[in-house]
């Protein structure tokens, strides 16, 4: 499904950043690399995190925003520091129930429409499966992780993780679909003057059925 | 060879042929509807069966997807997800609220079961309760094929020993986060519903037990197994075509129908219509075709009688008239008054009998005045009318001293000695082929060699006098006995050709001969008291005679009326009857 420009505005904006940090502020030393499926091909989406050490609480972290277009959660994943507060934003022209079970957070957001709904505190790590409760096919995934040094990999696979002063660093990896548990996918890297360069190999599993959606934005 | 039906009356020949006729069509009617109609009644049931297969799957499958919605519905309830979600916090698990919402939602979706498990199978609550609380149920359709797919799955199951239709879906929150199965049993009230739609039997089961049954419970138990039915059925050489089975005195057209289930035995609606009751129609029919074969051959009978009666009573009328005719009955008629073909040939009969009963008047009367023979000769047609020449012999004989007998007696009995005498002379004369031509008061003139020709008329003449002599002599004694007078007489006997025919004028003519001999004989005759002989012949039929005569005295004597003598021959006897001495005349 294409969906419009502006869907995409938050990754652009990370992209910029990431150009700006590796071709116009040279120095700073950085880990990049890529993740692969048990075959080899590239996994999007996947999230690469420090593990360790986990640096002392910072100041509170930015808010971060989940929005909901077209009766889908966008952006679908959201890897945050612990302690972010996030919004849940409506953009749709119909009311949505925003709910989690998830252990790591339940939570619920009862119809609502435009911005009215409170911002909620991510306070715990783990993973966060949110949905609607009106609409079954939207579901979206906030990640809470324990440090802000995080990336995304992009359609190739590939991830690079910025500002990181010299020193040795766990790294760990996350996937919807992944078999492993992100611990157990912990790698050790010396971060020094040389860019360091990290593999992980997922075992993912087959993607699940999940109810179709239905209806558009002109038909809501 | 005679055909044994030859032997019968008509009338049963007609009867029979109308019966048999009847009988043939009305059993070639009951075979033919037997045939037809039983293809066609077990045709039809088969026909329900397999609708009432049909019937049952789209039931199952309307059932699984009402079932499957329900559940959909059920799942997607945002306050059940919360309870379904409780079990993620082991320590705020709230499995009595999941058991209390089972047991609303069974209300709700009027199902029999609700089970809810978590996102791995394993059991949490389930209305009613079972033992199988906290236990996974990963291998157990359709809970197994739901796990595997994370989306709907159905099966037909046994659950302790009842069988149920059940179906699992997911429980979206937003991933999966548990299933919900419901269960709706395949029971006693499915089967009587396919029963009340579609009119068969039908009965779920494997072939070691039996789950539900549309017979009602009395009879389940009076009938042979369903198990053994149904193991009869598969080992049929064409399990999946009906079959006939008896149940009881009744035969029901059965066939099993397999049913996809998730158990260790496969499981079938067995599906069971009356044949017997199929065929009622057919048993009124024949009983209605049987009841108009049998007016109809009632009809035959009286038909038979009727027709064979009008065509052979006149019939038999007909040869009894005949019978009569040949006894000599000619008065007899045949009373037959009808206008078609017999009518005919009773009429014809009739003017038949008539003719001849005048015929043999005619003869009879005739034959009182001139003789027998000439009778028959005259009605023959055998005299020529115009006369015709002929080789005769003429007998004369005459009662001697008549004139004085008739003095002595009185004329009734004069006369009836002269009849007695009579009938004697033509017992003889008859006796030898000849004719008495006349009476002459006392005497009789005979004819030998007409109007019947015969080559030894002469010898028969002979004979006949004899004859006569030897009669007389009988005649006589009686009238001795009678203390009456004998009677004597003398015969004369010539030959010759003559002229024979019909003499007289047209209103009274008669048969006669003229000639020579004629005049001769009788002078023959006359001669007889001369020599005082009884038979004198001619010379020329003495010659004639064979040995077997005996011949007497012979004499040249003058007779009246010719110039020349006469030569006569005295006839005595005849030898092979040498009894017969003729006593001398006088």
């Amino acid at each position: 499904m294409r969906r419009p420009l502006y869907v995409y505005r938050y990754k652009l904006l990370q992209l910029a950043l990431l150009l700006c940090v590796t071709g116009v502020c040279v120095g700073a030393p950085s880990v990049s690399g890529t993740v692969t499926g048990p075959d080899g091909k590239a996994v999007a989406d996947a999230v690469v995190f420090v593990q360790a050490p986990v640096p002392p609480a910072a100041k509170a972290p930015a808010g971060q925003i989940v929005d909901q277009i077209d009766k889908t959660f966008v952006p679908g994943l959201l890897p945050i520091v612990v302690g972010t507060s996030v919004r849940f934003p409506n953009h749709d022209q119909i009311h949505h129930h925003v709910y989690s079970f998830s252990p790591t957070k339940t939570f619920e957001l009862p119809l609502y429409k435009g911005e009215e709904a409170p911002a909620v505190l991510f306070d715990k790590v783990g993973v966060v499966k949110i949905g609607c409760n009106i609409h079954d096919w939207m579901a979206g995934i906030i990640l809470v992780l324990p440090t802000a040094h995080f990336a995304v990999t992009d359609a190739a696979g590939r991830f690079v993780l910025e500002d990181l002063a010299a020193g040795t660093y766990t790294l760990a990896a996350w996937h919807a679909l992944s078999k492993l548990k992100p611990e157990d996918t912990a790698q050790s890297v010396e971060v020094g003057r040389d860019a360091a360069n990290v593999t992980f190999k997922l075992p993912l599993a087959a993607a699940r059925p999940r109810p179709a959606m239905h209806g558009s934005r002109a038909e809501p | 060879m005679r055909a044994w039906w030859n032997g019968l009356g008509l009338r049963n020949r007609v009867f029979l042929a109308f019966a048999g006729l009847i009988l043939a069509v009305l059993l070639a009617t009951l075979g033919f509807t037997q045939l037809v109609v039983g293809r066609d009644a077990r045709q039809t049931l088969s026909r329900d069966l397999r609708t009432t297969g049909q019937v049952f799957a789209t039931l199952l499958q309307e059932r699984a997807t009402r079932l499957q919605t329900n559940a959909s519905l059920l799942a997607s309830d945002f306050a059940l997800k919360r309870v379904f979600a409780t079990h993620f916090d082991r320590a705020n698990y709230d499995a009595e609220t999941l058991a209390s919402a089972g047991l609303s939602y069974r209300e709700r979706s009027g199902v029999q079961l609700v089970w809810m498990t978590d996102e791995s199978g394993t059991l949490l609550a389930a209305s009613p309760a079972n033992g199988r609380l906290g236990k996974s149920l990963a291998g157990f359709s359709p809970v197994s094929q739901a796990l595997q797919s994370e989306s709907p799955a159905q099966a037909v199951v046994e659950i302790d020993g009842a069988l149920f239709q059940m179906v699992a879906v997911p429980v979206y929150g937003p991933d999966v986060i548990g299933f919900l199965v419901l269960g709706q049993a395949i029971d006693d009230r499915v089967a009587s519903r396919l029963h009340e739609d579609t009119h068969s039997e039908v009965t779920f089961l494997t072939s070691s037990r039996v789950f539900a049954s549309s017979w009602p419970g009395s009879r389940r138990t009076d009938l042979p197994s369903a198990v053994t039915q149904l193991s009869t059925l598969l080992a049929s050489s064409a399990p999946r075509d009906p079959a006939l089975l008896a149940v009881g005195r009744e035969r029901f057209l059965s066939l099993a129908l397999p049913i996809r289930a998730q158990m260790t035995e496969p499981l079938y609606a067995l599906v069971q219509g009356s044949y017997d009751a199929a065929l009622a129609p057919l048993r009124s029919l024949q009983t209605r075709i049987a009841l108009i074969g049998t007016v109809g051959l009632a009809g035959a009978l009286l038909i038979g009688i009727l027709l064979a009666g009008g065509i052979t009573g006149p019939v038999r009328t007909l040869v009894g008239a005949m019978r009569e005719v040949l006894r000599g009955n000619l008065r007899h008629r045949a009373t037959i008054d009808r206008s078609d073909e017999l009518g005919f040939l009773a009429r014809s009969f009739n003017e038949m009998v008539a003719g001849l009963e005048d015929r043999e008047r005619i003869k009879d009367t005739f034959g009182r005045f001139v003789s027998r023979d000439v009778a028959e000769a005259v009605l023959g047609g055998r005299v020529p009318l115009d006369g015709e020449r002929r080789e005769v012999t003429i007998l004369f004989q005459d009662i001697r001293g008549f004139t004085a007998m008739s003095a002595k007696l009185d004329p009734t009995a004069l006369l009836r000695v002269l009849n007695r005498f009579f009938t004697e002379v033509v017992a003889a004369v008859e006796a030898e082929g000849g004719v008495v031509k006349q009476f002459t008061g006392d005497g009789v003139m005979a004819l030998f060699g007409v109007p019947q020709i015969r080559a030894d008329h002469s010898a028969r003449a002979v004979s006949a006098a004899l004859g006569i002599v030897e009669r007389l002599a009988r005649l006589n004694e009686s009238l001795l006995s009678e203390g009456l007078a004998p009677v004597k007489i003398g015969i004369g006997i010539d030959a010759g050709e003559v002229v024979a025919g019909l003499i007289g004028p047209d209103a009274r003519v008669e048969y006669g001969v003229v000639g020579e001999p004629v005049n001769l004989a009788s002078r023959i005759e006359s001669l007889t008291k001369d020599l005082a002989t009884t038979i004198l012949v001619s010379r020329q039929i003495g010659a004639r005679l064979g040995p077997e005569f005996v011949l007497g005295r012979s004499a040249r004597l003058p007779v009246k009326g010719r110039t020349q003598p006469v030569e006569v021959v005295e006839v005595l006897a005849r030898r092979d009857r040498c009894s017969t001495i003729v006593p001398p005349g006088g």
